[in-house]
């Protein structure tokens, strides 16, 4: 459990964006890992099999509040969405990111901009970024359309690129 | 390609490079307690109190063998008191009484309507429709503008 204890959780708790329920959720992917112990002990692939064992239990933990953002999330105001395949970049793409900073810097700034995210936007960034799963995949995970999955990520990234510059930002002028 | 897919692709790549190789968070020190004390919580419950997958064989199938022969009495024993000993057109004749008064229903709100519709000059129906979906309009643009206010940061994604 100690192994991988940390990927556990640190899965659970970017996908949740919230702490307590990614340390419940941990507690039940390891409950459930205890059941199956005598298959995991000598498998290869218990790090792939608690990695998706908690991918999904957080997915269902979260499910119970998706119908409800996945109708208004489709809203669009005026002033934060334009038309999906049209929506420019009103801004200059920096070269780079958080690029002077340690991955434990790195890391809590990363952590603290995804909490930020409500969720429609938030699960799927993670899951593209993170898990490294394709638009199609993430798709059938969520079991919303392909078109909004790339818009909710294209969106994702347009709102976590500003968190973690202004994190960034703050965190030099303390470290300073 | 245009510069729109210039700059989403250099933002993808220049997230990708800050979301990458980041080391995992460390799990709270409580974590492995609290998942032996569940262990050992669960252990000392009776087995018919734990899940039903983790019941023993036997047990669960005779616990559906239980649960089917319950169903299959009560349906046979509801239907046979009902019925009795009754022929198969008193059989029809009861299910077309029991019917009765709701196609009875059915037919005098189906008067109803057309008496309204009759009645009622056509101006006024066509008003009534309108304020009944202005309100249904009004209502859900509030509903949404109040998810939005309550559960949406509004300073996400919008970075203008």
């Amino acid at each position: 459990m100690r192994a991988y204890q940390d990927m556990v959780f640190s899965t659970a708790a970017r996908l949740a964006g919230n702490d307590s329920q990614a340390e419940d959720i941990s507690q039940e992917v390891f409950i459930r890992a205890y059941e199956h112990f005598s298959d995991l002990r000598t498998s290869v692939t218990a790090g792939g099999w608690l990695k998706t064992v908690t991918t999904n239990l957080t997915l269902n933990y979260l499910s119970r509040y998706r119908k409800r953002w996945r109708l208004f999330s489709e809203m669009r105001p005026s002033t934060q969405d334009s038309d999906d395949e049209g929506a420019e970049l009103d801004w200059e793409v920096p070269d780079s990111v958080l690029a002077d900073l340690s991955a434990e810097q790195r890391s809590a700034i990363v952590d603290a901009a995804l909490r930020q995210l409500p969720d429609h936007q938030r699960l799927p960034l993670v899951l593209y970024h993170f898990e490294e799963l394709s638009y199609q995949e993430i798709a059938d995970k969520l079991n919303v359309s392909l078109t909004k999955i790339k818009t909710d990520i294209r969106r994702a990234r347009a709102a976590l690129l500003p968190l973690l510059q202004s994190m960034g930002g703050a965190r030099d002028t303390l470290d300073g | 390609m245009n510069k729109h897919s210039e700059s989403e692709q250099k933002l993808e790549q220049v997230l990708q490079q800050a979301l990458s190789g980041l080391p995992p968070r460390r799990a709270p020190s409580t974590l492995e307690l609290r998942v032996a004390n569940e262990l050992a919580r669960r252990a000392l419950l009776p087995w018919w109190r734990a899940s039903f997958a983790s019941w023993p064989v036997v047990a669960r199938v005779m616990f559906v063998l239980v649960c089917a022969v319950l169903v299959v009495a009560t349906l046979l024993g509801g239907v046979s008191a009902y019925l009795g000993d009754r022929s198969l057109d008193e059989i029809s004749a009861l299910l077309l009484s029991w019917a009765h008064p709701f196609l009875t229903v059915v037919s005098s709100a189906g008067g109803l309507m057309a008496l309204l519709v009759h009645v009622i000059p056509p101006v006024w129906l066509y008003g009534i429709l309108g304020v009944g979906a202005f309100l249904y309009v009004t209502l859900f643009g509030l509903g949404a503008a109040a998810y939005r206010t309550l559960y949406l940061s509004p300073s996400v994604g919008n970075h203008s």
